[in-house]
Parts: C-alpha cells; structure tokens; sequence
C-alpha cells in the first residue's frame, strides 16, 4: 500500500517532469523493465489529461455563468419572447411572406378590376321551364281548335304549351308535385304522362319561399295511378351519392344521370344540392332520386356559363309541402317517408320503367 | 435585439484572436454578442430562459473548443455558425424530450453542424463521467483532488487549509484519494 502510493507519487512527478535527470534515468530503466509501472504511467497520464480537459472545460463554464450573469436576461425575453397576440407572431414571422402576398393581391385585385370592366361575367340562375317559341304555339292552337272539336270524348292528346315542365305524383289520387315557377301565371295548366294522355290539373298549393307548387288532377278521365313506387329521403344526402332524374326537356321523357355534388346550391343556398347532372329548360320540377328510389329533391335549375352545375330543392321541403296540404284529400296511398321504396333493388332500367308512369310533362297555357 | 448589445459586436477575427491569446475580455464580448439571438430562437421554440442559457453555452463551449483546438477555418460567419450549432442542440434536446419540432422558425441562415455537435457531445460524456466520479468521492477527498488538480493550489496550501500536521502526510492523503478516484474513473 505504501509502495503503491509512492509509486503514484514518483509518476506524477515524473508526468509533470519534476524528477532530476538522474531520477528521470531510473524511473525509466524501472518502466522498461516492469510492464506493470509502464502500465500504470500510461494510464495515470491519460487520466491526468483528462483531469485537464475536465478542469478546463469547468473554468470555462465558470467564466461563461460569470458573463451570463451580467446580461438583463429578464429584459431580453420579454422583448424577444413571442409576443401573447398571436397577430403580432404571426407578422414577426412572415413579415417577408406577409408583404408578397400583399403586393400579390394588389395586382390580383388590378387585374380583376381591369378584366371586370372589359366583360362582363355574372352567374345567374335559370329557371329550367320551357319557353316555346310563339310560332309554334300559335300552329299547335289551330291543331288544337281542330282536335278539340273531332275528339272530345277521348282523353286530350298532347299539345305543348307556352312552358313546360316536369311534374312527379306524389299521391295516387292525381296530387302533383312540380315548381313554382314552372306553372306561375298560368291561365291553364294540364299534365301529359308517358303515354300521351293530358289531364287538367289546378293549383291547390304554391309556396313561393321554396319555389314549390302542388298540382291536383281535376280532369274525370283520370283514373288514378296505383301505388307511388319512390319513398322521399328524410335524410341529407352525401356529396357523391348517384343520383338521376326524369324530365320533360323534350316532348319524350328524358334521363339525366349525376351525383350531388355539393350540400348548398346557387350562391350558398342551403335550401338546394347542387348536383352534377345536365339539365335542360323543361327538367324544372323532375324527381331527383338515388340508387334506391328514394326522393332526394326536386330539380329546380342551374347555374348558366357554369357546365354541370344543377340544383334541387331539399327533399325535406317536399314534406313541408305536403303537409301543407289536407291529409285527408292527399288519400292513403300518398308519398311517405316510412315506406320502403319498390325500386330499391332493381335495375336503372326496371326502375325508369316504373317511375315513367308517375312523371308528367306539365303544360302551362 | 438590443442596441446596447448589438453595438459591440466585435468581428470574427478579434474574437478567435481573443481567444487563442486567452482574453477574457474577448470571450465576453462574444457571448454578450449573441446571446439574444439564440435566446429568440429558443424562446419561439418551445423554450425557456435556462434552456437558452444551456443551449447558448453549450454552443459556446464548442465553438471555443474548435478554435482552441486550431482547425476552426472561417468559413462562415461566426454569428452564423453559432446559430447553427445551438439550432442543431436544441433540436436535439428536443427530440430527446418527445417535444414538439415541428415548426421551427429560424431567424438565422444554418449550416450543417452535426460533425461538431456530436464530437463535442463525446467531449461532454468525458466530463458528466469525471464530475460523477468526484463526487461519488466524498469529502474531503473531493475537495483536495479539485483544489489541487482544477484550482492549481501548492500542497503547501492544501496542508494549510485542512489543517494537516505536514505535506507529506497531506500529499498520502492526496494520492490516497486520487487512487480512489482512479478506480472509479477508469470503472466500465
């Protein structure tokens, strides 16, 4: 224990070259000659290096806490730390972004200005009802005056009107359900179905709010329709849900195909789908149903200079609508909500050829 | 950042002149210089004023070291490259802590440190090992080990101050505590 601790003694002093040059000789020869002292000086030597590097580094932490305390470190958070408006932060940030952005928007805005003033671009809604041209109106009333005076016993034979639209039925005693501004200021209003036959129907409701009016078949050849093969959707509708519609945008019964693609319609109105199907004037008033035969909406227009941009009233104002009306004149067999549709299941094809019976042309004179 | 600080930026050269002539005044100067700069970065990420203070001093040290060490080329500016190192130590710190990095907002230009970084955390293991080894010595041992070997005291002075009747027997109780700590600086 002794030996070992002068030992280390004689080594360090011999590292630190405090040993005389005799001394220095003999340690020397002893380190040559024994692997275990060699052993130990190499050791000893890097542990004193590393005491070194160790009392170094602490100084300069030392000197480092030293100057740290001289800084107003309170002061200096506060003006750099970020600031509690989040305004502020967000402008010290992105002051370079923020004044880009601006310049873009003024030269945007410039040449929106300058682009407004060289044409005129509006979107407009267009009320998809048929407007026929007053010549052919004037012929088919002398085709009229002829028909009406050869066969008057016979169910009426199509005759287009000034308008035109698309009805659906929503009970099976003749109630009609279409829009507003297909039958508005009509003098007379009949119904054709898709064989041809024409009904007179009169306005028993109209709610100018929804753009709805509900049409009753008045004319005693009517026989009534057996029972209403759609169901009305209670539900909204997903985005992307396909849907179809029939309508009257000819004088034969006319498909159109799509899926809704928004829950609001023209300029945001929540009332209204937008959807994906390409209507022509006459679609106005036409069932928009799913997959299933449920009754999404009612088709009511489209955005013009848009392409495929439709819109359909909710279907949920369809029940507003009919409740609107005397349950007991609507009759049993009316469009619910609680029954299963008899088109869920069956092919597109089957299921037109169901539905063509309960979608009328409408006829405004 | 604040004008009283910002006016005595001292340029680069002064700074690693300063340093490898040992000027305490230099060193001073340069940790006044940019301490606000990182204080601001650590502030706006996620950080507090000790955080700042570790993190500045820790790039400090390592920028100190390299031009000690005489292969610090000036490359970049110094302001520049001690952004850098204290951006890549904090975003260290952070990932360690599981705490949010994900938007980092930089006030600097950066350049790739991670060489240094990690050679200095190599450094600093060496130096948590030493500073645990004494103290897991105990008194007085500690005390006589870091008077004589970090403050330079003679064993003149250490006899003195803890009262030993002669050096000799100040200078056993020396190596017999630096044997201790041998064995545990050098235990795996």
């Amino acid at each position: 224990m002794r030996n070992d601790l002068e030992l280390d003694a004689i080594i360090e002093d011999y590292l630190l070259g405090k040993l005389n040059a005799q001394e220095t000789e003999a340690f020397e020869q002893l380190r040559r000659n024994d692997a275990t002292v060699d052993h130990k000086v190499v050791s000893h030597k890097f542990f004193l290096e590393s005491m070194g590097t160790f009392a170094e580094q602490l100084r300069l932490k030392e000197q480092l806490n030293h100057i740290h305390s001289e800084i107003d470190v309170e002061g200096l958070a506060d003006t750099l730390r970020p600031h509690p408006s989040k305004i502020v932060q967000l402008w010290r940030k992105n002051k370079s972004v923020v004044a880009v952005a601006a310049s873009f928007i003024v030269l945007s805005l410039v040449s929106i200005y300058s682009i407004q003033h060289n044409s005129k671009q509006e979107a407009n809604y267009e009320k998809m009802s048929r407007e026929l041209s007053r010549v052919k109106q004037s012929q088919n009333n002398l085709v009229l005056d002829i028909k009406a005076s050869t066969q008057h016993n016979s169910p009426k034979k199509a005759n287009p009107g000034n308008f035109g639209g698309t009805g659906f039925a929503v009970s099976t005693n003749g109630y009609i359900l279409t829009n507003l501004h297909v039958v508005n200021g009509a003098d007379s209003l009949y119904v054709q179905n898709s064989k041809g036959e024409s009904f007179k129907v009169k306005s028993v409701y109209t709610d100018p709010q929804n753009d709805i009016a509900i049409l009753k078949i008045s004319d005693k050849h009517f026989n009534g329709l057996s029972t209403i093969p759609y169901t009305i959707k209670k539900s909204i509708s997903n985005i992307g849900e396909n849907v179809y519609t029939l309508g009257y945008p000819k004088d034969d019964i006319v498909l159109g195909e799509g899926s809704v693609s928004s829950r609001s319609g023209f300029i945001g109105d929540t009332t209204q789908y937008q959807v994906s199907i390409l209507v022509n004037p006459g679609n106005s008033g036409g069932p928009l149903l799913d997959n299933n035969g449920n009754l999404v909406g009612i088709i009511s227009g489209k955005q013009d200079q848009t392409e495929g941009a439709a819109f359909a009233i909710k279907s949920k104002y369809i029940l507003e609508a009919m409740r609107a009306i005397p349950q007991d004149s609507l009759g049993v067999n009316r469009l619910g909500t609680n029954k299963k549709s008899l088109l869920s299941g069956l092919k597109r094809t089957k299921q037109i050829e169901k539905l063509e019976d309960y979608v009328f042309m409408i006829k405004v004179y | 950042m604040n004008n009283s600080l910002k006016s005595s930026v001292p340029t680069d050269r002064e700074v690693i002149l300063g340093i490898l002539n040992n000027s305490e005044d230099a060193l001073n100067k340069l940790y006044k210089a940019y301490y606000a700069m990182v204080l601001q970065f650590i502030l706006n990420n996620n950080g507090d004023e000790d955080d700042a203070k570790d993190v500045y001093q820790e790039g400090i040290i390592i920028l100190y070291n390299k031009i000690k060490a005489g292969n610090f080329e000036l490359s970049s500016k110094l302001k520049t490259y001690i952004y850098s190192v204290c951006r890549r130590i904090w975003l260290k710190k952070l990932s360690l802590n599981s705490k949010k990095a994900g938007n980092i907002t930089d006030y600097e230009d950066v350049f790739a440190v991670e060489e240094d970084v990690e050679h200095h955390e190599e450094k600093d293991a060496a130096f948590v090992k030493m500073q645990s080894a004494l103290d897991h010595l105990g008194e007085p041992c500690k005390t006589i080990i870091q008077d004589f070997y970090i403050h330079n005291l003679s064993m003149q002075d250490i006899c003195e101050k803890f009262g030993y009747t002669n050096t000799d027997n100040a200078k056993t109780q020396k190596y017999k505590c630096l044997q201790r700590l041998k064995k545990i600086f050098f235990q795996p």
